[in-house]
C-alpha cells in the first residue's frame, strides 16, 4: 500500500517481467542488443542512487523480484506481462511459464498474462487453448513489432489475428494487451502504426485493449483512436518515469491521456525491472499537474483519480475486489515474509469518511 | 582574395547541418546534439553522427545520414561529404549505402518500401505540431478562433518586421503582429508537405489535411496540441537515452514546449 496523505491507496503494478538476458540465455546478437538498450532506459530515467549495475539487471531471479516489489515497491498485486523473443534468447527472455512460476507460488499476488502470435497458425490456438487451461488466463500480452523468420511483425486488424481475438473472447480472455511502445528494429511504415488497434477494438466491443507505453512515440494516433473507442485503455509504463525527472513533460503527457480518455481508462505500469516501483510509484502519486496545465487540459490528479490509476482501473479489468483482496493479502506469505500484516489491517477503509 | 572558390569553414557546414532535423522530433540534429564531429579538408568535409541509441530506427538514421550529405553537398567549395554514423546497430549498411548514393530499400532487403512513405507521415505530424505554435502566437495576439479559421497564405507576410509577421484580418480592413518564428516555421512545413502553395490557399489544415473551419477549430487545435506533446515528448525519451549513453554532460534543460 502506498500512504498518501494519511490514506492508503492499493497499487496493482500491471505491468512487471522476470526476464533472463544472462550471456548464457543470448543465441542472437539481437538479444544483446535488445537488454543492452533496455539497460539504457533504466539508467537514463532512474535515479542515479537505485541504478542496478548490468550483471544484476540481466538476471535478477525470484526473490529479488519479491523483495522489490512488495517489501520495498509498495506494490500490493502485480500483472505478469511476457515478452518471448524466442528468436534471441534459448529460452525466451520472459515467458509465461517462467513467470507462472511465482505466480503459482502466491496467487494472491500476481496475475499472470499469456501472449499469442497469428503467426503461429493452428498450432498457436491449440496453445492458447492449453495455456488458458493450465493457468486461467485472462489476458495477454501481444507484441505486433516481434520478429519472427522473414516477417518483420503482425497486424492486430489480419485476419488471422482476428482468429485469436475470436478465441480469446471464446475463452473470456478478455484483456489484451499490445505493446505499442518502442519497436525493435523498426523499418516500415506500419511499425510505427497504432491504426490496427482501430478496427480490432471495433470488432471485439467485449475485449478490452490496453495499449502499452500509451504508443509512445505515437501518443497522437493512440489517443484519437482510444478517444472513439470505448475499449481501449492505455499502459503508462515508460512514460511514468518522467514523473520524476521531466515533470512538465509528463505533466502534458498525463494532461492528454485524462482529456482524451478520461481518468477511467489510465493504468499505471512500472515496466519492473525496467524501472522499480519504489521510486516510481512515488514519482506518480507525488505527482502534482501544474495549475496552468490543469487550466489547459481541464482535469484533475487528485487522491481520487490517483487511487483509479494505481489500482482500481486494473482491478476492474481483471475483475478484482480490491477490499476483499486486502484482506487475503493481510495472512499471505509475501506479507509474513516481508511482515506486512499491519498495512493490510487498518479497520474499516470508509469509517471515517 | 576575392573571385577565389570559397573555402567552407567549419561553422558554414553546421549552419547547413542545422537544416536536417530528426524526423520524428522536428529538431535540429545540431541542437540535438547528434553531431559528433565536423572535419573540414576543402574539398572534402567529412561529418560524425552519433544517435539517441543503436536502436534509432534505421529508416530515421537513413533519412538524417542522407539529408546531412545532401546539405553539406551544396556547399560552395564542398566536392565530396563522407557521412559517418556511429554506435548505430546498422551503422555499416547505412554508411555504405548514403555514402554510395544507394537507395534504401535496396540496402535494407526486408524494408517494404523506401523512407519516403515514412518521412511523409512524420512530416505530417510535424505540420500539425508546429500549426500549435502559429495558432497559439495568433490567440495570444487576440485573433478569434474564426478569424484564425479564414486566414490564406497571403494575408501572411513572415518579414514584415525583423522578429515580426504581419496578419492581414477581415480583408485587409485590421492588420496584427505576431511573432515571426512559430509562423514562419507553421509555413515552412505547410509549404513543404503542400498544405499551402498558392496565396488563395487557407493557411491552416485538419490533420487530414482539409481546411480548418470555425466549426473544426477546437478540436483541430487540440489535435493539433496531442501531436506537439507526442513530438516533444518522445523528444525527452530520446533525450534520456543519449544522456544514458554518453552521459550528463549534454543534459537538456527542460523547457515547457
Amino acid at each position: 500500500m502506498y500512504h498518501h496523505e494519511g490514506e492508503d491507496v492499493f497499487v496493482l503494478d500491471s505491468h512487471v517481467h522476470m526476464w533472463d538476458a544472462s550471456e548464457e540465455n543470448i543465441v542472437h546478437e539481437g538479444g544483446e542488443q535488445f537488454i543492452q538498450c533496455f539497460y539504457d532506459y533504466h539508467t537514463g530515467f532512474t535515479p542515479e542512487e537505485h541504478q542496478w549495475d548490468l550483471s544484476t539487471y540481466r538476471k535478477y531471479g525470484p526473490d529479488r523480484l519479491l523483495r522489490d516489489l512488495f517489501r520495498d515497491g509498495h506494490v500490493d498485486m502485480a500483472i505478469f506481462q511476457p515478452t518471448y523473443l524466442t528468436e534471441f534468447y534459448e529460452e525466451g527472455f520472459n515467458t509465461t511459464e517462467q513467470n507462472a512460476e511465482l505466480a503459482e507460488e502466491h496467487p494472491e499476488r500476481f496475475v499472470l498474462n499469456g501472449r499469442f502470435d497469428p503467426r503461429d497458425g493452428e498450432e498457436g490456438l491449440e496453445q492458447l487453448e492449453r495455456d488458458h487451461e493450465r493457468y486461467d488466463l485472462q489476458g495477454v500480452k501481444v507484441y505486433t513489432a516481434e520478429w519472427k523468420g522473414d516477417s518483420k511483425g503482425w497486424r492486430l486488424d489480419s485476419e488471422e489475428a482476428f482468429e485469436y481475438l475470436e478465441k480469446c473472447a471464446e475463452l473470456g480472455i478478455e484483456n489484451v494487451h499490445p505493446h505499442k511502445g518502442p519497436t525493435i528494429r523498426p523499418l516500415n511504415r506500419d511499425a510505427f502504426d497504432v491504426a490496427d488497434v482501430d478496427d480490432a477494438a471495433t470488432s471485439f466491443p467485449e475485449l478490452n485493449f490496453v495499449v502499452e507505453h500509451v504508443g509512445l512515440p505515437r501518443l497522437d494516433d493512440f489517443c484519437w483512436i482510444a478517444a472513439q473507442e470505448p475499449n481501449v485503455y492505455g499502459g503508462l509504463a515508460v512514460a511514468a518515469p518522467l514523473a520524476l525527472s521531466r515533470p512538465r513533460k509528463f505533466g502534458e503527457i498525463l494532461g492528454e491521456l485524462l482529456f482524451w480518455l478520461g481518468e477511467d481508462r489510465v493504468l499505471f505500469g512500472s515496466d519492473y525491472a525496467i524501472w522499480e516501483p519504489d521510486w516510481l510509484v512515488e514519482a506518480v502519486m507525488e505527482f502534482e499537474l501544474a495549475p496552468d496545465q490543469e487550466a489547459e487540459y481541464g482535469v484533475e490528479f487528485d487522491l481520487d483519480v490517483k487511487r483509479k490509476v494505481m489500482g482500481e482501473n486494473a482491478a476492474r479489468l481483471y475483475d478484482i475486489d480490491l477490499s476483499r483482496r486486502e484482506r487475503d493479502l493481510r495472512g499471505d506469505e509475501i506479507s509474513e515474509r516481508f511482515d506486512l500484516a499491519d498495512q493490510y489491517d487498518r479497520g474499516p477503509a470508509t469509517a471515517d469518511d | 582574395m576575392s573571385g577565389r572558390t570559397p573555402t567552407p569553414t567549419r561553422a558554414a557546414v553546421l549552419d547547413r547541418l542545422d537544416r536536417v532535423t530528426d524526423p520524428e522530433l522536428d529538431r535540429s540534429i545540431v541542437e540535438l546534439e547528434y553531431v559528433e564531429r565536423v572535419e573540414v579538408d576543402p574539398p572534402r568535409v567529412s561529418v560524425r553522427i552519433a544517435l539517441p541509441t543503436a536502436w534509432c530506427s534505421p529508416a530515421f538514421a537513413w533519412m538524417m545520414a542522407s539529408d546531412a550529405r545532401e546539405e553539406t553537398l551544396a556547399l560552395d567549395g564542398v566536392e565530396a561529404v563522407r557521412v559517418e554514423l556511429v554506435d548505430h546497430m546498422h551503422e555499416r549498411e547505412i554508411n555504405e549505402g548514403v555514402n554510395g548514393g544507394l537507395d534504401f530499400e535496396t540496402v535494407f532487403e526486408d524494408a517494404t518500401e523506401g523512407v519516403e512513405a515514412i518521412r511523409a507521415v512524420l512530416d505530417d505530424k510535424a505540420r500539425l505540431a508546429r500549426q500549435h505554435g502559429a495558432v497559439e502566437a495568433l490567440l495570444d495576439a487576440g485573433v478569434r478562433p474564426e478569424q484564425i479559421a479564414r486566414l490564406r497564405r497571403g494575408d501572411v507576410t513572415l518579414d514584415a518586421e525583423p522578429d515580426r509577421a504581419a496578419i492581414s484580418l477581415d480583408g485587409d480592413a485590421l492588420v496584427v503582429f505576431v511573432p515571426r518564428e512559430p509562423l514562419a516555421r507553421y509555413v515552412e512545413k505547410a509549404t513543404d508537405v503542400g498544405i499551402v502553395e498558392e496565396p488563395d490557399d487557407r493557411l491552416f489544415a485538419t490533420p487530414e489535411g482539409d481546411p480548418l473551419t470555425a466549426e473544426s477549430f477546437d478540436l483541430v487545435h487540440r489535435r493539433a496540441r496531442l501531436a506537439r506533446t507526442n513530438m516533444t515528448g518522445q523528444g525527452t525519451v530520446c533525450d534520456g537515452l543519449r544522456r544514458a549513453r554518453y552521459g550528463g554532460a549534454r543534459e537538456a534543460t527542460e523547457t515547457s514546449d
